[in-house]
């Protein structure tokens, strides 16, 4: 982006500015790469340069690249620019509002918001409260987990993959219909003297699962969390289609947080964001808002895994009729508990005893690389799915 | 390769409006930026949003307005080169190893066999040999229901708008289509498409658009009956417990089932009779005939 290109009064200065405004917005976890930053400055220099709006659809236009990003990019874009060359600062207009779906700032699950930039100030709110020995922890202490465990979860991963596999991977089989198979055909055709009577087909072999991942992140989970993590990672890694949405009282994703980071590095960034997570589970009211606002995601050949201890304080009714709908539009349901490995263990909680017959299996961290083994007894293979 | 001549309504964000508006095409002015940004940066589009909200149509309109062929590749599963690039016509091409095989040598069939002459284009190819006046609109839709590979391919593609056969050479795109992309986000699209790519979302209307949008496309539609059409399927669509909200995409059909009818006004037996054009889901369906249907008609 060369200061040259660019149609401001004062150059040098509004480029500087630019360029504080791309940082805050990667602060606020907006990817902008450099080519993005090269795009708002063409487009800027077609668009009127003191026309506000126009500036910020050409920032909406170029910077974002979700529906999260959209409104990560007004919201960053108001507190920035509140003096843009004189002109009064008017809200967002409501068009463009309506047009970018709600963010979760991270209240959600509990997960609180990023931290703001040093230079916006922040608002300073008096808290008043009293000591209990009682209260909980804040956040959710992460450990790594021993080499070994994450080795079996890998292994398990990758058992899962192969059993839940519904989407085609990269080899090929026969197939009734599908693309001609020259070297098959060619063969076949040596049995009738050269003669090519029958076409031999191929398809691609199923080879590739269609993952969704809901974490329950609750108080009561805290000291699952390490665990639960190490789980939830290696199925990202390993699984390419896989969404992770995190919930207490409220959800939302959470599969940045994985993307293209190894473990070591994921963990800290994730300890961070759940600093203040806890709180009670809604179960049903997060299944509710997940159908809401994602349900397009879930398809016939999805699996989901939900991770949670089935602790719940919301309406078991309710409960059991957003599971029912998850159970129509998925491929299968895999509850994930971590106490389903104790000796006295016995889904006797509420949301489990509703949840029990939806589920296709129900397995604890440590039993889920057995759970999909070769001597798997809990049925969740295909004949199940 | 060069970009070739921008239609007049490139020239201002304005006319990009007005020329969507004379296809019929109610555009809010964020999304006509990004079109008119689109245009003028020759960059693809991508268009995300909620399912049945005009994502497809500003393609159809785009093509309309400028004149141009509208090219169209519907992604799904294990959609691949074959059916997006191009194939070999195998079969013609057996058959016509089998008529030569006494009066060519091998070498003359193999060169005849891998011709032009037996390669099916499909739409990606199509779309960078274009060679009319105008350069085409290439519509990719639904790209989110292909395989990561294939945005591996388009990536490819977009990039340096050329394919190369391997039998027959590079084929250079003679001027650079415009390309729009649309996603329902049933999945994440990878960051390399979308880096690539400006970006734009579409969301449910608010009633006032969707009252317009409704006049655009039936103009036979009376204003009054239109708005309490528009405010009903508001209603509806703010209700929690729907498993799949009616985009305008249901409301034009489920006013044009109303003006089949002979409708001039909301009434529940006819409203209860053609839900199944707002509602494209058995439980709801079912609900909202039987008990809920009464309140959300009632409700202001």
């Amino acid at each position: 982006m060369k200061d040259a290109s660019l149609p401001f009064p004062a150059g040098q200065r509004v480029l500087g500015r630019l360029q504080g405004f791309l940082a805050r917005l990667r602060d606020e976890g907006v990817r902008v790469g450099t080519a993005a930053g090269v795009d708002l400055g063409h487009a800027l220099e077609t668009l009127p340069a003191l026309d506000r709006d126009a500036f910020r659809e050409a920032c909406r236009v170029t910077l974002a690249k979700s529906p999260t990003d959209l409104a990560r990019v007004d919201r960053v874009f108001d507190e920035y620019w509140t003096s843009w060359v004189g002109v009064p600062v008017p809200p967002a207009s409501e068009e463009g509002k309506r047009s970018a779906p709600r963010e979760r700032r991270g209240t959600a699950s509990g997960i609180p918001p990023r931290s703001r930039a040093p230079e916006v100030e922040e608002q300073r709110v008096t808290i008043e409260g009293r000591y209990s020995p009682r209260a909980p922890a804040l956040g959710h202490p992460l450990v790594p987990v021993p080499a070994e465990r994450m080795r079996r979860y890998r292994s398990g991963a990758r058992r899962f993959r192969r059993v839940t596999a519904t989407l085609p991977g990269r080899r090929w089989e026969r197939a009734p219909r599908g693309s001609i198979d020259l070297r098959r055909t060619a063969r076949r055709g040596l049995r009738t003297g050269g003669e090519w009577l029958e076409l031999a087909t191929r398809d691609r072999a199923l080879r590739r699962t269609d993952l969704l991942v809901l974490w329950d992140v609750s108080g009561s989970m805290r000291e699952h969390t390490s665990e639960l993590f190490a789980l939830v990672h290696v199925l990202h890694r390993t699984v390419r289609r896989t969404r992770v949405f995190a919930f207490g009282h409220e959800i939302e994703e959470i599969t940045s947080l994985f993307r293209g980071e190894t473990y070591a590095r994921a963990l800290p960034e994730l300890s961070r964001r759940l600093y203040g997570a806890g709180g009670g589970t809604q179960i049903a009211h997060c299944l509710a808002e997940f159908r809401r606002h994602w349900q397009t995601i879930v398809r016939p050949t999805t699996t989901v895994v939900l991770v949670s201890d089935g602790w719940d304080l919301g309406e078991t009714p309710e409960l059991a009729r957003e599971l029912e709908r998850l159970k129509q539009a998925a491929r299968r349901i895999v509850w994930v508990n971590p106490y389903a490995a104790d000796p006295g263990f016995k889904p006797e909680t509420a949301a489990l005893r509703v949840a029990l017959p939806y589920l296709d299996l129900l397995t604890s961290p440590s039993g889920f690389p057995r759970a999909f083994g070769p001597n798997r007894g809990a049925g969740v293979g295909r004949a199940a799915g | 390769m060069s970009g070739g001549p921008l239609p007049a309504f490139a020239a201002s964000v304005d006319s990009v409006m007005e020329a969507l508006s004379s296809q019929r095409y109610v555009i809010d002015r964020g999304l006509a930026t990004a079109v008119y940004l689109a245009l003028r940066l020759e960059k693809p589009l991508l268009i995300e949003g909620e399912p049945g909200c005009g994502k497809t149509e500003i393609a159809k309109s785009l093509a309309a307005a400028a004149g141009a062929e509208l090219i169209r590749l519907q992604c799904y599963e294990g959609l691949d080169a074959s059916a997006s690039l191009y194939e070999w016509d195998y079969p013609r091409q057996l058959l016509s190893i089998r008529l030569h095989e006494r009066d060519r040598t091998p070498a003359e069939v193999e060169t005849e066999i891998y011709s032009e002459r037996f390669l099916l284009r499909r739409p990606l190819l199509r779309a960078i040999e274009g060679s009319g006046p105008v350069r085409p609109v290439l519509l990719i839709d639904e790209l989110d229901r292909a395989d990561e590979e294939f945005e591996g391919l388009l990536l490819e593609v977009l990039s340096d708008y050329q394919v190369t056969v391997p039998e027959i050479g590079t084929i250079r795109a003679k001027q650079v289509p415009w390309v729009i992309l649309t996603s329902n986000r049933t999945r994440e699209l990878g960051d390399a498409i979308k880096r690539r790519c400006l970006y734009a979302y579409i969301g449910y209307p608010s009633v006032d658009k969707e009252v317009e949008i409704l006049r655009r496309r039936l103009p036979e539609l009376p204003a009054r009956f239109a708005g309490e059409i528009a405010e009903f399927v508001q209603r509806l669509r703010g209700q929690d417990d729907l498993a799949k909200r009616p985009g305008v995409a249901e409301t034009l059909d489920w006013a044009n089932a109303l003006l089949a009818l002979g409708e001039e006004t909301l009434r529940a037996p006819t409203v209860a009779e053609t839900l199944g054009l707002l509602l494209k889901d058995a439980r709801d369906l079912e609900t909202y005939r039987k008990t809920r249907l009464g309140a959300v008609l009632a409700s202001p």
